[in-house]
């Protein structure tokens, strides 16, 4: 037992580690061009220079919201497909992308962003992954009880109608609005409010707490609804519980920075593979996972075609199935095969 | 220990079981026998808090399950399934699954208590040695071994099994029940355990209750429910009984259609 | 059931109003309806452009060398290619904007909302010019235009001209025969120039008339267009996928336009990001191409 915890903590260190790296990767990369010794005296002696303003208002939010988005849509991932004990499940089979996509959609369309100000548009957003959260959940409880099968496919049929609905609205838009759903459909770190990035940081960090109390939930659950509850499981209310936290960390993520696909996909499965299946170790390792993998993907993504930017759900999904492709097979190989 | 009074239960609205009444008192060995459909799996799934009863209660030590905490249920009550169906992990790693209903909310490690428990009931089991290795890496009884080791974990003082045998060859089948009836023997384990083969129940079980068609048709010892008249009527087939040759326990003969009809001639 | 989900959906809607509420506080994201009207900066020195159309504005105005960054697409005249690029029309640098350190950034109605907030809340000057509606609004924006960058005197005249010339070009079409016309803007999806863009003023002034005028923006309808049976068609494309659908065209029959082979294709470029004095060289070539059946 003391060995788990060494090789626990080990795991703990290195992701830490490696989430300190890409922060500073992406705090000194860029589309202006800033070598390291400068930047050091920037930061100590440069306080109201530009270059000040570009490490600290320009990068830092990004890099602190892709920690919150890519730990919390990870997290998300992780519960998910421990609840479910079905590996193609990830925050977006749900339909809450969906939903918070024709929000914002709407709000743009009507032209709410204009009157209300640009805050509004997360705010729709959220509002429409609310929505879809409520619906899927009433469709899917039948008796008091939660099936977990009706979520999955209601999920995803919502999704199915979502999209169908977003190429409505584009279809008879203007071509300004057209852009602007599109660029955000596309998902992107570039948010000028600090509040809502801090509340985005407070979310994500608040569902890892939240997921630890369910840790030994999700590891029952793997065996099974029947087997969880006969370890004194009590399976209902947990399902439900995971399912508001992984809804509302969803939920949260789409409406800030629109969608990111990949993330809470690939990356449990990848981290998976190196810390095993035990939600103690795989609930945060997931996160940090996660984390370190957006923040690496929007620094690419900022400065492959400086000045112009790649949408950062491009980079995750391009890097992120190969990634997972390549450690695939190389398991198998390992593995013999299995 | 175990009541069920009154039960009936069902799917949507197709009743599987009515008017099941009985006992099972402490340190019984108590199996469940009846053809397939017979309701079975759907009595022990009540017992086990799975199913909710339309009509009646299930009490355990005088107390209503549905009343009682799932943890508290799951401290008294272990179920061994029939096959491993999960995440492949360790063997350690899933007897300690068993220790579930003992930590504590914000408990995230289990103490050296734990770990001495999960270890002894593998060597109860005598899969100690399979320790390390991966649930998808031992045999089919090992497995069944390993079931077992997990239940015990929760520190039952009611074991329930759902057809541990249907899978095993002869030598695992005789083992696993030959281990359950020194747990019931020498751990004070009440056991009930629902079984398809009616020569191992007989072997094995103190008493036998019979389900056919959702209802109780007899109760009793192997000798009381197995005669040849009980079998015929419940399971519509033709069958000679016997004794067992070294334990003198009813022993079913199953006799083909074809060597029947040589005979008569 | 059912209530408890009302009950819900109304607690989360008071939620939302209320995060908006106390979102909103330390946001300093601007109206945006027309031009946002900054205290001037006087002579901007620095002027960074977001949109080929304001280039070709400032260019006109002669303060290009003032311009200090522009985007990939500011193609017209060909000297803005050399300036420094800071993005597409849509997407921004951020950083490097704020980089330049420049008096003004002037954004379009399509450059990406949060940019524009996040450069303000930088201390960026930023005035966002909305889209074009018609000659009048292009002649209004290239005169506030003129004021931002201290040249208001010279977009005067500049204006002035070409409203001249317009009037004298309408005055020039009154009495001939108004053909019907229709602007095909995009091939796959067809898109038509409908009354609310200012290609519809390329038509009318020009003395056509414009089939598509009342019809709400969206995919137009073929069926719609060959009911309507224009007498030319203009097509603002380029390259292959405008020849093809030159092609598609000539090959209905019953078409007036393909009848009389009055089936055109123009440089979109041309049409798209008009200047005043860009309008009226190519309401010309309008004019050419109505009433000259070259």
């Amino acid at each position: 037992m003391r060995r788990k915890v060494f090789y626990w903590s080990a795991w703990i260190l290195v992701l830490f580690c490696l989430l300190l790296t890409v922060m500073l990767f992406s705090f000194c990369a860029g589309p202006v061009d800033m070598p390291l010794k400068k930047i050091l005296k920037v930061i100590f002696e440069g306080r109201g220079t530009s270059e000040y303003s570009i490490l600290f208002d320009i990068r830092l939010p990004r890099i602190i919201l892709g920690f919150a988005i890519g730990g919390a849509l990870s997290l998300a991932g992780v519960i998910l497909q421990g609840m479910f004990r079905n590996p193609l499940v990830e925050p977006y089979t749900l339909g809450i992308s969906g939903g918070a996509a024709v929000g914002v959609c709407l709000n743009i369309v009507l032209g709410l962003s204009r009157g209300l100000g640009i805050i509004s548009l997360p705010i729709c957003g959220f509002l429409g992954a609310i929505l879809v959260i409520l619906l899927v959940y009433s469709l899917s409880i039948r008796k008091g009880i939660l099936k977990i099968q009706g979520l999955l496919l209601t999920g995803v049929m919502i999704s199915f109608i979502s999209s169908s609905l977003i190429m409505l609205i584009m279809s008879v838009s203007h071509t300004e609005d057209l852009h602007g759903i599109v660029f955000w459909v596309m998902g992107s770190l570039e948010e000028p409010n600090w509040l809502l990035i801090k509340l985005a940081l407070g979310i994500a960090v608040f569902g890892l707490a939240v997921s630890y109390l369910f840790c030994f939930d999700l590891n029952a659950f793997s065996l099974g609804e029947e087997e969880a509850l006969h370890l004194g499981i009590n399976v209902e209310r947990t399902k439900r519980l995971l399912f508001i936290v992984a809804s509302l960390l969803t939920g949260f993520s789409v409406s800030v920075a629109g969608i990111i696909g990949f993330v809470g996909l690939v990356v449990p499965h990848f981290i998976r593979m190196f810390v095993g299946p035990d939600h103690r170790i795989l609930l945060i390792s997931s996160f940090l996972c996660g984390a370190i993998f957006l923040i690496f993907c929007d620094t690419l993504a900022r400065i492959i075609i400086a000045p112009l930017e790649l949408p950062v759900g491009v980079i995750t999904g391009i890097l992120g199935g190969s990634l997972f492709i390549y450690a695939l097979s190389k398991k198998q190989v390992s593995l013999g095969g299995k | 220990m175990l009541e069920l009074k009154s039960l009936a239960c069902g799917y949507n609205l197709k009743p599987v079981l009515q008017d099941i009444e009985f006992k099972v008192n402490d340190k019984e060995f108590v199996g469940i026998i009846g053809p397939n459909g017979s309701g079975k799996t759907t009595l022990l799934r009540v017992i086990t808090r799975i199913l909710k009863p339309s009509k009646g209660e299930v009490f355990l030590n005088g107390r209503n399950i549905w009343q009682m905490k799932f943890r508290e249920l799951a401290r008294y009550v272990a179920v061994v399934p029939q096959n491993f169906g999960g995440v492949d992990m360790s063997v350690e790693d899933f007897v300690l699954l068993g220790r579930i209903p003992y930590l504590e909310r914000l408990q995230f490690f289990e103490s050296k208590m734990d770990l001495l428990i999960a270890q002894r009931c593998l060597s109860l089991t005598d899969t100690l040695k399979l320790k390390g290795k991966l649930m998808s890496e031992i045999s089919g009884g090992e497995r069944q071994l390993v079931l077992i080791a997990r239940a015990l974990a929760q520190e039952p003082k009611l074991l329930l099994l759902d057809e541990p045998t249907a899978h095993l060859d002869i030598t695992h089948q005789g083992s696993i029940l030959d281990l359950i009836k020194k747990l019931n023997k020498e751990l004070g384990l009440t056991v009930v355990m629902v079984l398809h083969d009616l020569n191992l129940a007989s072997e094995y079980c103190q008493r036998l209750v019979l389900i056919n068609e959702g209802r109780i048709y007899k109760t009793g010892t192997p000798q009381e429910v197995l005669n040849y008249k009980i079998i015929e009527e419940v399971y519509k087939t033709v069958v000679v009984m016997e004794k067992n040759p070294v334990s003198s326990k009813p022993y079913i003969v199953l006799v083909s259609q074809e060597e029947r009809e040589k005979r008569r001639k | 059931m059912r209530r408890n989900i009302i009950l819900l959906v109304v607690l989360f809607g008071i939620c939302a109003v209320a995060f908006y509420f106390l979102l909103k506080l330390p946001d300093n994201s601007a109206r945006e309806t027309g031009f946002s009207r900054y205290p001037m900066v006087h002579q901007p020195k620095r002027i960074i452009s977001l949109g080929p159309s304001i280039t070709k504005g400032l260019y006109l105005l002669g303060v290009q060398d003032r311009l200090i960054a522009n985007t990939i697409y500011c193609v017209d005249p060909p000297e803005a290619k050399n300036k420094e690029k800071i993005g597409t029309v849509v997407e921004v640098s951020i950083e490097k904007v704020f980089n330049l350190k420049p008096d003004l950034v002037l954004a379009t109605s399509l450059t990406n909302p949060k940019a524009r907030v996040k450069l303000k809340n930088l201390g960026v000057n930023v005035v966002t010019f909305s889209t074009l509606k018609d000659f009048n609004n292009i002649c209004k924006q290239f005169l506030e235009l003129g004021r931002l960058v201290d040249k208001e005197n010279e977009a005067k005249e500049i204006v002035k001209s070409a409203e001249n010339e317009v009037i004298s070009i309408r005055e020039k079409v009154k009495g001939l025969h108004k053909l019907k016309v229709f602007v095909q803007m995009g091939v796959r999806p067809l898109f038509a120039a409908t009354g609310c863009y200012f290609v519809n003023d390329y038509i009318e002034f020009a003395g056509g008339i414009n089939i598509a005028k009342e019809a709400r923006e969206g995919i137009y309808s073929r069926e719609q267009i060959l009911k309507e049976n224009p007498d030319v068609i203009i097509i603002t494309t380029m390259g292959m996928a405008a020849e093809e659908e030159k092609r598609i065209w000539q090959k209905y029959e019953t078409l007036s336009a393909a009848k009389s082979g009055r089936i055109y294709i123009i440089d979109t470029d041309e049409i798209t990001s008009p200047t005043p004095q860009s309008f009226v060289k190519t309401l010309e070539d309008f004019v050419h191409i109505l009433h000259s059946g070259e």
